[in-house]
């Protein structure tokens, strides 16, 4: 999922502040999950505009806003209201952000699209409604098969590919006392699995072209281009 | 000159190290700035001094332009490289940059993570590690850059590494250190360790890599010091009872109490290594004694001169 979390409601304000009429698109997909742009969140920032003397031409929250094929079918049908709206908020990912810019523009419709949330990365959710993990960085070449199924370029500090530097202390990362460092969790899981051979094994530095920005991926083909 | 040769040759190598200020240091036919009179002044008790690369990820004057500055006053350097702040094409420049003007020894760290430095919200670069690092150093010695294209001339580096011998668990610590063997390592400066039982024990799994092994050596100068590097300074333990030492005297006579530390802890571990590498923090006037004792008390190779 993509995390996101709520933007300051002064900055959401100042970003409407030239617009009166207002159309508010959410996302029950991620956003749901991080509680900060489900139907529930929504429903909340339409009170709150109106509060604000804002009028809110519609509320919608398509199951995920940054997957067309989600979105399209619940934004299509509000095309007159949209083009009523003096703007859009959209509670949601900077990806439902932009997948609803581009829906506009394809009704042919140019409206400005402000963003009520932060993206904050691509996260796992460990503890349901409470926490939110970052353990991928979506690098283009995985190496868990053999890091013992923990990411070493996330989940590390430095994204140290060949072990550990010597910052830990009592098992916790330099940059983070509450946080394990993930070569030591690496080893310790290597070990209960009886890979511990796998850490002497030199892995290269990594090929960062295949993270460069942005990255297009044609599903048929399978293949990713940048 | 390079450390290897020194090694090479069974000498028992001392070395310091100077943190580069913040600032230029651009002289106009002024006295050098402070961190090259701390050198110079112990440039007849050591063999070489580390300059530090941006130390604790506190922006300073830069380690390669420091070490330049040292090698002009005789004082041969330890040009600290960290893959920090510089993506693999700007760490191969630099280590080619050194060569050119000069530099005969590089130490390839990782570095300090900008989160505990002064400009917290930088970018942090890690594009490589320090074991890639070394492999990348040992491709220019062998002329030839990363992606194998020839250099016009080769570099002739000397290539150092740390390890940590407090690590734990040491066996992680001990397959990285093998790696950097095996990637280029040519030496080592260990981190601070206090413990001789801790340092006996690392040393005798490590001895089987055959690379020299030099003991770093952290002057604590006060109590207040001890509980600040125990508190931020990552990978650093100082014990209690070193805490209690330094504790048991008035302030006054701390650098007394800080001289007998080192001298002991020294003696101690001197045996077990080829060299002792000092961490000063600032007390560089405490070396010359202690390498004056080490060498008087006939530790293997270290009667040889220095500087």
């Amino acid at each position: 999922m993509i995390g996101t979390i709520k933007k300051p409601l002064e900055e959401v304000l100042a970003a409407l502040a030239p617009y009166r009429k207002v159309a508010l698109v959410g996302c029950d997909g991620c956003a749901k999950v991080c509680r900060t742009g489900g139907v529930d969140e929504v429903a909340e920032m339409a009170r709150t505009l109106e509060e604000h003397g804002k009028e809110v031409v519609f509320q919608a929250a398509p199951e995920r806003t940054c997957n067309v094929a989600k979105s399209d079918p619940v934004l299509q049908p509000l095309t007159d209201k949209i083009e009523e709206a003096d703007a859009l908020l959209v509670l949601g990912c900077g990806g439902a952000v932009q997948i609803t810019r581009h829906l506009t523009e394809t009704y042919g419709l140019i409206k400005p699209i402000k963003v009520g949330c932060n993206s904050v990365g691509h996260l796992d959710t460990l503890v349901p409604g409470a926490v939110a993990l970052e353990e991928c960085s979506d690098c283009g070449e995985c190496l868990l098969n053999d890091t013992g199924g923990i990411c070493p370029v996330t989940r590390c500090a430095k994204s140290l590919l060949n072990g550990p530097c010597g910052g830990a202390e009592a098992g916790k990362c330099e940059v983070d006392h509450t946080r394990d460092c993930a070569w030591i969790l690496i080893y310790e899981r290597l070990k209960a699995l009886g890979e511990t051979d796998k850490l002497k094994r030199f892995l290269e530095p990594k090929d960062f072209s295949k993270m460069a920005k942005p990255r297009t991926l044609y599903i048929k083909e399978g293949r990713v281009a940048s | 000159m390079k450390l290897t040769e020194l090694f090479a040759k069974g000498t028992f190598v001392f070395t310091g190290e100077v943190g580069p200020v913040k600032g230029c240091c651009r002289t106009n036919g002024g006295p050098p700035p402070d961190f090259v009179r701390e050198a110079v002044a112990i440039k007849d008790y050591v063999h070489a001094v580390n300059v530090a690369d941006n130390q604790s990820a506190l922006m300073r004057l830069g380690s390669l332009a420091a070490s330049v500055l040292l090698k002009q006053a005789g004082v041969e350097p330890i040009f600290q490289l960290t893959c920090r702040d510089r993506n693999r094409i700007a760490l191969q420049s630099d280590l080619m940059s050194a060569c050119t003007l000069g530099i005969d020894n590089v130490l390839c760290l990782t570095g300090d993570h900008i989160r505990l430095g002064d400009h917290a919200s930088a970018k942090p670069v890690f594009d490589v590690d320090s074991v890639q690092l070394l492999k990348i150093a040992r491709g220019l010695n062998e002329g030839r850059d990363m992606m194998g294209n020839p250099l016009t001339q080769p570099t002739d580096l000397a290539l150092g590494a740390v390890v940590n011998p407090g690590f734990e668990p040491l066996d992680l610590q001990l397959i990285k250190m093998e790696k950097k063997v095996a990637q280029g390592a040519q030496f080592f400066q260990t981190q601070a360790v206090f413990d001789p039982i801790i340092f006996e024990s690392f040393i005798k799994k490590a001895e089987r890599f055959g690379v020299p092994v030099m003991y770093g050596l952290l002057i604590v100068k006060s109590p207040e010091m001890a509980h600040y590097i125990n508190r931020n300074i990552s990978g650093i333990t100082v014990p209690t009872w070193l805490v209690r030492e330094l504790e048991s005297v008035p302030p006054e006579g701390r650098k007394d109490k800080a001289l007998e530390i080192t001298l002991r802890l020294a003696r101690e571990m001197a045996p077990m290594v080829q060299g002792i590498h000092f961490m000063p923090l600032g007390w560089s006037d405490l070396i010359p004694p202690v390498v004056q004792e080490l060498r008087g008390k006939g530790v293997p190779g270290a009667g040889g001169g220095a500087g």
